[in-house]
């Protein structure tokens, strides 16, 4: 994955090629992005909104870091490492590195945020991240400098999973964790001198409702290449924008420096004329890896008492769905062409798994047809809707979220590829906590939704894949699995999960691919292609396309001050 | 007129109760909780601890009237979105919206009054034409689109900022300086809201005033010397007011209640927008705390509206008198 210029001058980098763009090396500067909601705490560990997992991002660091360019695994806290030859034990040097309040960090720090992390009053959204097999770590700390990690069982991302940790500072949280506090410690409230820093940015200012802003960590452990203090950047502000539009018109004005989520494909015309100009940069990061699905309810008891389950559980129903939608058109009105078709949850955006020979149901109206008639479904009457024997019409409910204009628009788009098959389709916009809890319930026919990942090997969203997960939403919690193929994709994603080769995993994730293709437990039909826009004077970037896309790697950024550049600037 | 008030005062505290209950029970009632966006990272042991934490598991009427003792002491619970009071919440950003919803009162009643008194007080005429065509057209366009025009206009001329309450730096000046970069972020947000407002006062006036003209009062006054524009100022005008000062409770209320996608567009931080994020997040008591203040603005308005029509209308204190 990569990122080229909107001219189309430089293509999308290969796989495993971080590609940074703009050498420029100025140290100093104010950085100015947006934000569309408000961090509704500072505490990371119990809570995972994109504006408290961003702050902690900024503010924080971790043992060993993925990089979301290359998605290799770096040293981070943990200098270096050794494992063990069952690899199940890692046993970790820590670097020399202070919080930002001067404390030193240590090797009780780690064992604390494993403590607080597991611990169940924390109630912290960490803690399944952090299990193998549904089972803890085994952490202890031979040293203050030495923390060695036991893993349950062999667990194929290996070390790669203490990219999920975040570290907790136990002088500043450790009475909190003691007096079962630790879900309210870190608030928005909490006075700012109180949290202390292990990331590039320390957190100076919070204007509820205005801003965010961060000074530079002049503790911070990382240099530059040069052996040179970072970040480079000497502040970075992050004005709460919730409008879209007006976040748009902000950075076309020159308010921010870039946005903070994708741009829309509906905006880049807009944005165009300012990169022709010269004044922003639009860069496309390659095909998203969270890809809208559109998922049919596949729990035994939601169709045992109704009429339609005989052929709404069918496999052959949700085939004859695929074949129904041209994928091609689908990217051209839902996404004005900026999408690439996709027949599986593995995007070509995630090229490390994906795989490129899945079953693919081309768009043929006659095969759908020909699947439904074989289900026993037909018109029957005078509308324009198909019936199964008993007369029950071939409709369903769909829900989807109010407000995400690509599921709406989506959910629109499908309804009326359907309608030429003859299948009716009620689309219900309802609110997000509202359509979470109709999943959870099991309380519906159909979805179409979206799942947000931050890392890119299967292993780390086994929830999805294995039926007893929390992610599985088609028919979450199994206690075993529904189906045979259900049962397979178990097997294989277990040994894949306790594979270390990186081959053997492939092979065995190709598998479940098929599997999953050839059933569609969930349907896929088009991958948006992403891009952002920076000002001009942003340099050294090295955007990827896992949220946040560009302040993942915030301590290498640079500005260009006016002078520099000879524009205005902000 | 003091028990007049006082009826009205009781009234105010009736519908501050019932706005902000109605909307905690609407809000419990409805599906899913807090919690259920963070219901796919959480096992279900993990989020009926939260939920209980929350006291979110405690039946609904245990709820309501742990929540409405508390209102008794004024005290609107705790965020379960900021683990925060809700009224230092509630504080802080009605104060923001009332900067908001002050200037834009000034500027709608500057623009839409005098306006109002020039239109109506003449029968024909291009002015007359202009200004009431003008209104429709505020009155037409809806609050977003206005909004984002006002917003697009300052980003293509550069004059003003396209957003936000104070700048970044704003915060680190001196009192001067602060209130010269508020000043200069209000124009946008403040005109978004004031012009709809202003056209709907240039309206009711210009109704009222021709009716007032009407009246025989004016025409005796006329009869006694005084000339046109001093009949329509000085007994026309005070007359009118009646209507125009009963809705101004109404636009009070709206103003503080319904400023929400001015305040979105414009990233205003007040009572709005918290209320939004509290109904997305499913914060009951919230967006309880947000309704009572909305209709506590809107008690309050009418009320003060009520006093000024007593205070400018001896027929109203007359009418009320025991």
């Amino acid at each position: 994955m990569g990122w080229r210029w909107w001219s189309g001058q430089q293509q999308p980098a290969d796989s495993g090629t971080e590609i940074v763009f703009s050498d420029v090396s100025t140290r100093g500067g104010v950085l100015t992005s947006s934000l569309r909601s408000e961090p509704r705490t500072f505490n990371r560990w119990v809570n995972r909104d994109f504006a408290t997992d961003l702050i902690s991002q900024l503010t924080q660091s971790k043992l060993v870091r993925v990089n979301r360019a290359t998605q290799d695994v770096e040293p981070a806290l943990a200098e270096t490492w050794t494992v063990s030859p069952d690899n199940r034990t890692f046993t970790l040097t820590l670097r020399e590195a202070a919080w930002s309040d001067g404390t030193p960090f240590t090797s009780a720090d780690v064992l604390f945020s494993f403590q607080a992390i597991y611990d169940p009053k924390a109630n912290s959204v960490l803690a399944s991240s952090l299990l193998v097999g549904g089972r803890p770590l085994a952490v202890t700390a031979p040293d203050t400098r030495t923390v060695v990690i036991t893993y349950p069982g062999a667990f194929g991302p290996g070390i790669a999973m203490l990219d999920n940790l975040t570290l907790a500072p136990k002088h500043k949280l450790e009475a909190a964790l003691a007096a079962g506090t630790f879900p309210q410690a870190w608030g928005v409230a909490t006075p700012l001198t109180e949290l202390v820093s292990l990331g590039p940015f320390v957190l100076t200012r919070y204007e509820p409702g205005q801003r965010v802003i961060f000074d530079r960590n002049p503790r911070y452990w990382k240099k530059d290449a040069a052996g040179g203090a970072l970040p480079y950047l000497d502040q970075l502000v992050l004005e709460v924008v919730p409008d879209q539009n007006a976040e748009l018109v902000r950075l076309q004005s020159g308010q921010i420096d870039m946005l903070q989520q994708q741009v829309r494909p509906e905006d880049i015309a807009t944005l165009r004329p300012l990169v022709d100009q010269g004044k922003l940069q639009l860069l496309e990061l390659g095909v998203s890896t969270d890809p809208d699905l559109f998922f049919f309810n596949l729990r035994p008891a939601k169709w045992a008492s109704d009429p339609r389950g005989s052929w709404m559980s069918r496999k052959e129903f949700r085939q004859a769905i695929s074949h129904g939608v041209d994928r091609e058109a689908f990217a051209n009105t839902v996404f004005l062409g900026a999408g690439v078709p996709i027949w599986g949850p593995v995007t070509p955006g995630n090229q490390k798994w994906f795989s490129p020979n899945l079953t693919r149901y081309g768009f043929s109206l006659d095969k759908a047809k020909a699947l439904l008639a074989g289900l026993g479904l037909a018109n029957r009457d005078a509308d324009e809707w198909l019936e199964d024997e008993q007369g029950t019409e071939a409709r369903f409910t769909l829900l989807t979220y109010r407000g995400n204009s690509s599921l709406e628009r989506g959910s629109a788009v499908l309804r009326e590829y359907l309608r030429p098959l003859g299948i009716a389709v009620d689309v219900v916009a309802i609110e997000q906590g509202a359509l979470i809890e109709r999943m959870l319930k099991g309380d519906f026919d159909a979805i179409a939704f979206f799942f947000s990942s931050s890392n890119l090997d299967p292993a780390m969203s086994a929830d999805f894949w294995l039926s007893s997960g929390s992610g599985h939403i088609w028919n979450i919690g199994q206690a075993t699995p529904a189906t045979a193929w259900e049962k397979q994709i178990d097997d294989l994603m277990h040994q894949m999960m306790a594979s270390v080769d990186h081959a053997e995993r492939k092979r065995l994730f190709d598998q479940v691919q098929n599997i999953f293709a050839e059933n569609l437990p969930a349907l896929y039909f088009v991958a948006p292609r992403m891009y952002i826009s920076a000002s001009a004077r942003v340099g050294s970037i090295s955007p990827t396309i896992l949220r946040p896309q560009v302040l993942w790697a915030a301590d290498t950024i640079t500005v260009r001050t006016p002078a520099s550049t000879g524009q205005g600037g902000r | 007129m003091g028990r007049y008030l006082l009826r009205r005062l009781g009234f105010a505290v009736l519908l501050v109760v019932v706005a902000s209950s109605a909307s905690l029970l609407l809000t419990q009632l409805a599906p899913g909780d807090i919690t259920s966006e963070q219901a796919l990272a959480l096992d279900p042991a993990a989020r009926a601890r939260l939920r209980a934490e929350l006291g979110l598991d405690r039946p609904l009427a245990a709820q309501y009237l742990s929540w409405l003792g508390g209102v008794a002491r004024l005290d609107f619970g705790r965020s379960l979105l900021y683990s925060r009071p809700v009224n230092s919440l509630l504080g802080e950003r009605a104060l923001n919206t009332a900067v908001l919803a002050v200037a834009a009162l000034i500027v709608a009643t500057a623009i839409g009054l005098p306006f109002g008194v020039y239109s109506g007080s003449r029968s024909r005429g291009l002015g007359r034409s202009v200004v009431r065509g003008l209104s429709i057209v505020a009155l037409s366009v809806p609050p977003l689109i206005g909004s984002l025009a006002l917003v697009f206009l300052a980003a293509r001329t550069g004059w003003l900022p396209v957003g936000g309450m104070t700048s970044a730096a704003g915060m680190d000046a001196s009192w001067a300086r602060w209130l010269g970069d508020l000043a200069r972020h209000m124009p946008i947000p403040v005109l978004a809201l004031a012009l709809p407002l202003a056209a709907t006062l240039e309206r009711l006036q210009s109704q009222a005033i021709e009716k007032a003209v009407r009246e025989p009062f004016v025409a005796a006054s006329r009869a006694r010397g005084l000339g046109h524009a001093q009949a329509i100022i000085r007994h026309a005008w005070p007359v009118s007011l009646r209507s125009v000062l009963g809705l101004y409770g109404v636009m009070i209320g709206s103003l503080f209640s319904g400023s929400f996608v001015v305040e979105v567009v414009t990233s205003w931080p007040g009572l709005g927008r918290l209320m939004y994020d509290a109904l997305k997040a499913r914060d009951l008591y919230l967006v309880a705390g947000c309704a009572a203040s909305g209709a506590f603005f809107l008690a309050a308005g009418t009320w003060i509206a009520d006093a000024l029509l007593a205070l400018a209308d001896p027929r109203v204190r007359s009418q009320e008198a025991p």
